[in-house]
Formats: structure tokens, sequence, C-alpha cells
């Protein structure tokens, strides 16, 4: 009872990281895709200066 | 759980991007406002005045850029919010800040790595924001050297495309290098590193520019030195922040 409890946590938390994980990434492409990458005009001229700073590709 | 590893991960991000700003003006941007006044051709009249100018005068210089390519004038065109060109970078790099250190959380919970407390979750949480600046900042650049404005461009869908996969690829064999234990998958890596470099990146087919040699290489040395310090730092939080979340936090 006590073995099967303790793996069942672990299992959530695993859960819980992949889960977390798999968010932040498709939350955090999506950022960056917008500030580095987006073939927006308003886009690009308010990102123009951190764009050429990172070392995107530009213009 | 979810919600604070999320919130641990913003949180770095945000302190770090807003962190890269004044490196930024100091190193990087005064050399993209120099630039732009040689890519205008307006070098010859306002000889030494691009990178030590007014306010005013880094203002227009900054919009004249995109003034000379589309046709807009005044100063706040190309502003989303209006808040002029330094609001407007601060604005970008907190959301590339938030969204790299998104990722880069990503990475680090999908790979199953641990952030012990204390000292050795900062540690480790710096190592990750090395191989993270080896990946998307200095790997790119060894093909595909950061460039200022008035460079001689190859197709920027052709340059887009190849910086992803240089990036996909790096991390994919940084990953296949550090975390597996096979010597043949550690080969294997560095052969996905090496591979997009081999392929070879878009390269434009006239080279010459009117921007000075110097100002194109001290630029490429400072885009690389001021985002090892973003990824250093971003590295460093992240650790520290999500080794103080319990292994058992339940929101």
């Amino acid at each position: 009872m006590t073995a099967k409890s303790v793996s069942l946590s672990l299992t959530d938390r695993n859960g819980a990281r992949t889960v977390a994980g798999l968010m932040a990434l498709v939350i955090g492409s999506i950022l960056v895709f917008g500030v580095g990458l987006a073939n927006s005009q308003t886009l690009h001229d308010a990102a123009h200066d951190t764009r050429h700073s990172y070392g995107f590709p530009c213009h | 759980m979810i919600v604070r590893l999320l919130l641990a991960a913003l949180a770095a991000g945000l302190i770090a991007g807003m962190a890269i700003t004044p490196a930024q003006y100091v190193k990087t941007i005064p050399l993209i406002m120099q630039a732009e006044a040689y890519e205008d051709g307006e070098a010859g009249h306002h000889h030494g005045t691009a990178d030590a100018g007014t306010a005013e005068d880094t203002e227009s210089a900054g919009h004249s850029h995109d003034a000379g390519a589309h046709g807009s004038g005044s100063e706040d065109d190309g502003s989303m919010l209006g808040l002029g060109r330094l609001g407007d970078t601060i604005l970008a790099n907190l959301v590339a800040g938030a969204g790299f250190a998104l990722m880069l959380a990503a990475v680090a919970l999908l790979a199953g790595l641990e952030f012990p407390a204390g000292r050795d979750g900062v540690v480790r949480g710096v190592l990750l924001g090395t191989a993270a600046w080896f990946c998307v900042q200095l790997a790119p650049a060894m093909s595909l050297p950061p460039a200022v404005p008035g460079f001689p461009y190859a197709d920027l869908g052709d340059r887009q495309a190849w910086w992803m996969i240089a990036v996909l690829a790096s991390a994919i064999g940084v990953w296949c290098l550090t975390m597996r234990p096979e010597w043949l998958v550690k080969v294997l890596g560095v052969v996905i590193i090496v591979a997009p470099h081999v392929w070879g990146s878009p390269v434009p087919e006239d080279l010459s520019s009117e921007v000075p040699a110097y100002i194109a290489s001290a630029y490429a040395a400072a885009s690389l030195a001021t985002t090892l310090f973003f990824w250093l730092l971003l590295g460093g939080l992240l650790g520290f922040f999500l080794s103080r979340i319990p292994r058992d936090a339940e929101a």
C-alpha cells in the first residue's frame, strides 16, 4: 500500500514536470518566434535592436 | 507545481531580459546606430555624431533606417506602443528573455535535470545557460555571424531556416554529448553539431558593404559577449528559482 502510493506520487510529479516542460516549450517558442523571426513589419521594427543584438537573421 | 515551474522560468527570464538592456546600450546598440548611418549613406554629413549624439540625434538616426526602407518619417513610426526606441527594445528584451527562459526550463524539465538546493543548483543552472549560449549564439554565429544593418544579406527566409536548423542541431548534439554515456552517441552528437556548418549557411553573392569592417568585427564580438552575459545570468537564476520549488509542491 505504502509502496503503491509512493510510486503514484512519483508518477504524478514526473507527469507534472513533463506537462510543465511541454507548456513552457510551446509558450517559449511562440514568444521567441514573435520577437526574433516573425515576418511582420511592426514586430520587426519594434524588436529591431533586440533581433540584431541576439544575432537573429534580420532584414 | 506546473504553475510554480512556469512562474520560476518567467521570473528568471524577465530579470535577465531587463539586465541585458543596459549591456546592449553599452556594447551593441551604439554600433547598430553607427552602421545605420553608413547604411543610409549619411556618414559624410553626420560624421562622428551617430554614436555620441543627443537623444534626439540617436532617435532620428535609429528610425531613419526604417524611414529609408519604408517611407515613414516621424519619430514614433515603427514603435508598436509609442514607447520610442528604448521602450521598444526593453519590451522586446523582456519578451525574448521570457521566451528563452521558458524554452530553457522546458529543456531542463524534459531532459530530467534536477537542481539541488543551494550553490549546486545555481552552478548547474549556469552550466545549462552556457550550453544554451553555445547552441543559440556561438554555434549559429560560426557560419552566420551576427550582422549590423547595412550588411550584404542572403535571402532572409533561407537564413532564418538555416539558423533554426543550426540551433536545433546544436541542442540535440549537446544533449547527446553531455547527457548520454555511450561513446557512440557522443560522437554522433559532434557530427550533428558540425553537420549544418558542413552543409553551409546562405552566403550573399556580393560581400562588399558600406559599413566599415571595424564596426562589423567589433559588433560580432559585442553580440556574443552581451548574450553570454544574458545566458549565464538566465541559467543561474533559473537554477536558483527551480531549486527552491519543493519536490512535492502541489501547485
